[in-house]
């Protein structure tokens, strides 16, 4: 009870420093909602449909599906990793340390308030495609996004985590989150029709944590019929997830990195 | 009643740097307790291994009656900390930040106490952004006062304060020693520890070079020093042998103590008046710990 009481208000301390934040707010809201709009404005004229895994998907899905997907990863990935990092280099994790909190509830707020944030997100860019395109989603649909999206801040999280062995100061963690999502949405179809791509490469991708959720998403938006959950996105993301979290987690560190 | 802190022959090495070096204290309920010495004497290796945060190579310790690595959330509860630095969310208000504090704690004070015991009500709702240095490191001694400990460690905690903060913090300290906090406390103002510890032990090299109430370490240094400037020709050794009086030289300055304080004078000045030579900045004082610390670190502070 007190865990999930801290942890609770963990998050709420994590939501109010992300609304006073223009950086948060603007990569993780406006630059996902940009992109939407000018990915349909460029290409959705030009091509009605877009061929995924052998369903052809009307594009505004694919940019939705693929687009909220790539938003959920960059403010996931790039949040835990540059709170945790910046949290350790400014002594702040050491600080909690020295205090009665149980150490899971650092980590336990931080996932729930990405998974709220992640959800608002999914909400704001379903309404912009709604409102603006058209959209309409299959009754199943929401259930499996919601379902998607635990999935991926689970797996998102957990790889942030990973990173945190490896980059050490707040300065590296800003650059090399974004720039990790934005290469892997490249070859994941979030940005380019899977078609576009290099059998090869699509092939090695797949095997990927983003390539198999998105088209999870994208399937779950436009396909009628079914539950809309795919067992691929699980199985891949949930490897990823879980051999992320194992290594995050051995010899965790709350110290800062340049000791002595 | 039983002890705070027991520390006994407590060493910590790095690699081939022996930081803290045989070290045996303890600190008793309801007193403040300073561990004086420059930078690098070992103060804040000894006071992270008091904390849990770093691990003894040998010796024992005890706070509050456990090891502190096997100090769990109930001991922690019982634990203030003031830490040498951190940082906390800019965005945050100190309100905000002292109150997410004060929910890891079973008997927290009420925010509005522990703003008011740290003189920051008037920045209550005011972002940690936007506080200068000496405000913020007044946000971390309330995070260590919030969950009213009954230890508290306090690591260089006037560093960035002005005069007047400084005077304000001590009376702060002295309220909660009255209210049955026991503190341990480094610095390296001399000033901080003669007006505010009980008892105080001074490191320097890793070692414990003296220890006692700043009474009794004043009194190391005897009743009465005299001091005047050095200037090049002056002959220390003929003043030495003349006045009975042991000269040493500490930079520009020369001091010592004095044991017949009237005799000694008298003969030191008639020799001078009688030879001419003229003692410039002569002083006749009372020690104070920074003589003391002098005295015993050898070193200036």
């Amino acid at each position: 009870m007190r865990f999930i009481r801290l942890s609770l208000r963990q998050a709420e301390y994590n939501l109010v420093a992300y609304t006073r934040s223009a950086r948060t707010v603007i990569f993780g809201v406006l630059m996902p909602v940009g992109f939407l709009i000018l990915f349909n404005s460029v290409l959705g004229d030009k091509s009605k449909s877009i061929l995924v895994d052998g369903h052809q998907i009307p594009t505004i899905a694919f940019y939705t599906g693929g687009l909220t997907t790539y938003g959920v990863m960059l403010g996931t990935l790039t949040g835990i990793l540059v709170s945790l990092v910046s949290a350790r280099e400014a002594g702040w994790l050491k600080r909690f340390r020295g205090t009665p909190m149980p150490s899971g509830v650092f980590l336990a707020g931080e996932i729930l308030y990405l998974f709220v944030t992640s959800l608002g997100l999914i909400i704001v860019m379903l309404a912009v495609s709604r409102v603006g395109y058209h959209l309409s989603l299959p009754g199943h649909a929401y259930l499996a996004i919601f379902c998607y999206t635990l999935l991926g801040v689970f797996a998102f999280s957990a790889m942030g985590l990973a990173l945190t062995r490896v980059i050490t100061t707040s300065e590296m963690a800003g650059s090399v989150g974004p720039f990790t999502v934005v290469i892997l949405s490249f070859v994941s179809g979030v940005f380019l029709a899977p078609n576009l791509l290099p059998h090869w490469l699509l092939s090695f991708s797949s095997y990927l944590p983003l390539e198999p959720i998105v088209v999870g998403m994208q399937h779950a938006i436009a396909l009628p019929g079914g539950s809309g959950l795919e067992a691929r996105p699980f199985v891949v993301l949930g490897i990823w997830g879980v051999v992320s979290f194992a290594i995050a987690m051995r010899n965790f560190t709350w110290e800062p990195q340049k000791s002595r | 009643m039983a002890n705070v802190i027991e520390v006994t022959g407590l060493t910590k090495r790095f690699g081939s740097l022996t930081a803290v070096n045989d070290v045996s204290f303890s600190v008793e309920r309801g007193e403040i307790f300073g561990l004086l010495g420059k930078n690098g004497a070992g103060k804040t290796t000894t006071v992270e291994i008091l904390e849990g945060y770093q691990t003894l190579d040998e010796g024992r310790v005890e706070v509050l009656g456990v090891d502190p690595k096997k100090g769990g959330g109930a001991w922690k509860d019982r634990i203030g900390l003031v830490l040498q630095d951190s940082d906390f969310d800019p965005s945050h208000t100190v309100a905000e930040t002292v109150k997410l504090f004060a929910g890891f704690f079973t008997n927290p004070r009420s925010v509005a106490e522990t703003l008011e015991l740290v003189g920051l009500t008037d920045k209550t709702d005011t972002r940690i952004g936007r506080l200068s240095g000496g405000q913020r490191r007044r946000v971390d001694v309330a995070l260590g006062i919030v969950g009213s400990p009954e230890l508290l460690f306090l690591d260089e905690p006037t560093t960035g304060f002005d005069p007047s903060a400084r005077r304000e913090f001590w009376t702060m300290l002295e309220g909660l020693r009255s209210g049955g906090t026991s503190i341990l406390l480094t610095t390296h103002y001399m000033e901080e520890a003669q007006r505010l510890c009980d008892r105080i032990a001074i490191l320097a090299a890793g070692r414990i070079v003296a220890e006692g109430t700043s009474a009794s370490l004043i009194a190391l240094a005897g009743e009465t020093m005299v001091r005047f400037d050095f200037e090049p020709g002056l002959d220390i050794v003929a003043l030495s042998q003349i006045s009975g009086i042991d000269f040493r030289v500490v930079g520009d300055v020369v001091t010592a103590t004095i044991p017949r304080a009237q005799a000694q004078l008298l003969r030191l000045l008639q020799h001078a008046e009688h030879e001419g030579i003229e003692l410039r900045g002569l002083g006749v004082v009372r020690p104070t710990l920074d003589d003391v610390f002098l005295d015993v670190t050898g070193e200036t502070t």
